[in-house]
């Protein structure tokens, strides 16, 4: 079970380094959408009784992590007609490199943290380091509003991650309550995109700097 | 009787006077001189008489139920506000009349009202947290009074360093009624002598007050504040204002047990005050600056005093502390009569020529008389020469700082310089207003508008006749004045009371009395003498020059030269100096500033030290989302190292 578990998180990993490396907000989207689907299904890996409840909330963050944030992302993008991230703070091959010393060493560093027996042979805390990592990377080095969504994203699949550290002691109630957090965050930032759009002609937070006082 | 209804009687007319008096100036001036005259008569059943007045009520506003108290301490300072409230009320009828200041005339008469009332609360109040509202009420409204003509720069500039500094001392006294309030566990406040504990809450207030106070080094608002605002307002803050600092520190270095160094602290920083404070001033070319620096070698003398009592109750309950210590308080007195005497005259001079560089005046005394002879009388008060009351108070601190050094304890050590310094500081004030005099009053006028003067009206007089006439009272017969010293003296040091007058207070008021006469009749004799002979009248300044003009006169730099030599080291005068050259020069000039040490080679670095920190600061505020969140993730990275590092521990 625990190769499948590696395997899913690697791939979730994978992921994270094909967001930093595309240019395309779409691909971007589409990576963190795919992530999103590969960590929903993760806590049915990770209970050993299958109670209708667990299914439930792995069907729902698949459902709204998959494929809601994504379409809602899709529809701001398309209104704010923005196909590409011209120009970021942070180069893509130079996060791409970030990202890849950043995952590197939150699989050297997770060795030295003192972890449960359980969970040191996971990928689960390098997996949620790395993912945190890219997401801070993705908000620091993009300019347009919409990539930095999809950086929250990942910064949160990251957070999940290590949500699922504690599964037997966090019930998943408290979960879904976050993934309810998020959809709303990712509603609002929707709509504040087009908003910011129809005032500025832009998604540059650059430009948004008279803003500050 | 007790002091209860006329001091009611006082608020009362001072508030109705805030309220009423902006439109109808005779009824403010009825209405603030009766308030001076019930608190006086308030002030004086307690000063004369034996007992104290205490009132609390269960009002409680802000939580805190009232206490208001009237002792000696507080009675010597309430009349001195009177005395001079009610001159400086009368000086503003004619100095800052609706006619000349159509704008501000009715300002000044409601904030005046509120200083007054203000003041004098914080004089009574006995709770804290009451004294703290009175205080701030007190500091607000005497800025609204400095900055009366904020439409000058320079004002404002005076008013706002006044502004700073003031809540910079209030700070320390928040501080220090807080600390008070929680070790004793209530606001109320009193003697405590018993609670050895409290002694290290002497600095705080030292500080607090001080600043209020002049006290040097805190004194660096105080130049600009005093030479900046109308002469009546000047007047006030020096001579009562600076008095509320002073009261504050003999207040709570009475009621609390002081620290083992205070006595040494204090009498130091007297001695620094007095020796630097004359310096500076004697240096001054504007008259009011020179007032004003005056005033903190005057805060250094009553320091010098307090010191000295402060040393002898720690030593052993000596009895020349006592002496020392009525010295003080007497010269709180006569400070604040004569200078506010001076500042009334200094007032009279800028309301006849609209300046206040000495350099541009000259020959006022036949224009102005009076004010030149009240002016001359009021600097040889605060010199401190026979036979006026400035002499008395220094003699008292003389006789009580001499008494110690002949005791010859380990006070000695702190005594003997204090005293030096005390003789120089003297010497000083003297040379400073001989100075001050002669370039204003004496010579030929320097200017147009020096020339134009004319004398002041009545209602400018009369206030400064009063002052002098005070000022004479005291230097006459000191005896009738002894009881408030020892009243005030007995609610310091509760072993104090009734010890009776010193002996040698009677011979000196005798041998004053004897030195007036002598003065008068030699006077009259020259007078009559001049009638019968008649006066041949020549220009001054001839000196052999065939035409000789006004600017040939000897200058007031040229009287503080040789000082300012002196006293290079610490003034660090600023010269621009062109000589002239070849046998026909063209241009020359000597120019010359004496900047505050304190205030721009210590204060104003350290202030923009401050300042470019924070505009730096500042900048990491410049409203791009990518670097806040660099900013969140170093935090988030260093608040994990931390708890890494201490598990790790």
């Amino acid at each position: 079970m625990n190769s499948t578990l590696n395997l899913l998180i690697g791939m979730a990993m994978g992921l994270n380094l094909l967001a930093l490396g595309g240019s395309r907000v779409p691909q971007v989207i589409r990576a963190v959408a795919v992530q999103g689907i590969v960590l929903g299904v993760l806590p049915l890996l990770l209970e050993h009784d299958f109670g209708w409840l667990v299914a439930l909330v792995a069907v729902i963050t698949v459902m709204v992590k998959g494929f809601l944030i994504p379409g809602l992302l899709n529809r701001a993008m398309r209104a704010a007609k923005i196909e590409r991230e011209i120009d970021p703070f942070i180069g893509f091959v130079p996060s791409l490199l970030l990202g890849a010393g950043g995952t590197i060493a939150a699989v050297a560093g997770a060795r030295m943290l003192p972890l449960l027996p359980e969970h040191a042979g996971t990928l689960l805390v390098p997996g949620a380091l790395a993912s945190i990592f890219t997401g801070f990377i993705l908000l620091i080095g993009r300019a347009k509003a919409i990539s930095q969504v999809c950086g929250y994203l990942i910064l949160e699949n990251g957070i999940y991650l290590f949500g699922l550290l504690l599964i037997r002691s966090t019930p998943l109630l408290v979960e879904s309550g976050i993934l309810l957090d998020l959809t709303v965050g990712v509603f609002v930032i929707g709509i504040i995109v087009d908003r910011i759009q129809r005032a500025f002609d832009s998604l540059d937070t650059r430009k948004l700097t008279v803003l500050r006082e | 009787m007790t002091a209860g209804p006329p001091l009611l009687l006082a608020a009362l007319c001072l508030v109705s006077g805030a309220a009423f008096g902006r439109r109808n100036p005779r009824l403010w001036l009825a209405l603030t001189l009766g308030a001076m005259a019930a608190a006086f008569a308030a002030a004086l059943l307690v000063g004369v008489g034996a007992a104290d007045w205490e009132w609390r009520s269960s009002l409680a506003p802000g939580g805190e139920p009232v206490h208001v108290r009237l002792d000696g301490l507080s009675a010597l300072f309430l009349a001195l506000l009177c005395v001079v409230g009610g001159a400086a009320a009368v000086f503003s009828r004619g100095y800052w009349a609706d006619a000349g200041h159509p704008g501000s005339a009715p300002a000044n008469r409601m904030w005046m009202s509120l200083l007054l009332a203000a003041m004098g609360f914080v004089l009574l109040a006995s709770n804290g947290l009451h004294f703290l509202i009175g205080w701030e009420l007190f500091t607000v409204s005497a800025y609204f009074l400095i900055t009366l003509e904020r439409e000058h720069r320079a004002v404002r500039a005076a008013g706002w360093l006044y502004l700073a500094a003031s809540h910079a001392g209030t700070l320390c006294l928040f501080a220090f009624f807080a600390a008070l309030s929680v070790r004793t566990g209530s606001w109320d406040l009193g003697p405590l002598r018993e609670r050895a504990d409290l002694a290290p809450l002497f600095w705080l207030a030292l500080f607090g007050f001080g600043v209020k106070g002049g006290m040097f080094p805190l004194h660096a608002w105080l130049p600009s504040a005093h030479a900046n605002a109308p002469s009546h307002v000047s007047a006030l803050m020096s001579g009562v204002a600076i008095n509320m600092g002073l009261y504050g520190i003999l207040r709570f270095s009475g009621w609390l047990p002081v620290p083992a160094g205070a006595g040494w602290a204090v009498i130091g920083i007297g001695a620094a005050g007095a020796l630097l404070g004359i310096a500076l001033a004697f240096v001054q070319t504007d008259l009011k600056r020179l007032l004003a620096y005056c005033s903190v070698e005057n805060v250094g003398v009553i320091l010098i005093g307090l010191g000295g009592a402060l040393l002898g109750v720690t030593h052993g309950d000596e009895p020349w502390a006592e002496l020392a210590l009525a010295g003080a308080l007497l010269h709180v007195w006569n400070h604040g009569l004569s200078k506010a005497l001076l500042f009334f005259g200094a007032g009279s001079v800028l309301h006849a020529t609209g300046k206040r560089e000495m350099t541009q005046m000259g020959g006022l005394w036949r224009a102005m008389p009076w004010t030149a002879g009240l002016f001359a009388f009021g600097a040889l008060a605060i010199s401190g020469l026979p036979p006026l009351n400035g002499f008395v108070g220094e003699w008292l601190v003389y006789l009580g700082l001499l008494n110690a050094a002949a005791s010859r304890g380990s006070a000695v050590w702190a005594v003997i310089p204090a005293v030096i310094v005390l003789g120089m500081a003297g010497a000083l004030a003297l040379a400073t207003f001989v100075k001050a005099g002669a370039t204003v009053f004496l010579g030929a006028p320097r200017t147009r508008a020096a020339q134009d003067a004319r004398e002041c009206g009545p209602l400018m007089a009369a206030p400064m006749l009063a002052l002098a006439g005070a000022c004479a009272a005291i230097g006459l017969a000191p005896v009738l004045f002894w009881r408030p010293l020892e009243r005030a003296a007995g609610s310091w040091h509760p072993q104090w009371v009734d010890s009776g007058a010193p002996a040698p207070l009677a011979a000196l008021g005798a041998a004053h009395v004897a030195m007036a006469v002598a003065g008068f009749a030699a006077a009259a004799f020259l007078w009559r003498k001049v009638r019968v002979n008649g006066v041949r009248r020549a220009p001054t300044w001839d000196c052999g020059y065939a035409t000789p003009t006004a600017r040939m006169q000897y200058s007031g730099g040229s009287f503080s030269g040789i000082a300012m030599g002196w006293f290079a080291g610490i003034l660090a005068p600023e010269r621009t100096r062109h000589r002239p050259h070849g046998p026909f020069p063209v241009r020359a000039s000597w120019l010359e500033r004496v900047p505050d040490t304190v205030l721009e080679r210590v204060m104003a670095p350290a202030g923009g030290a401050v300042m470019r920190v924070s505009s730096a600061t500042r900048r990491l505020q410049h409203g791009r989302l990518q670097f806040y969140i660099v900013y969140l993730l170093c935090g988030l990275t260093v608040v994990a190292l931390l708890t890494w590092i201490g598990a790790g521990q």
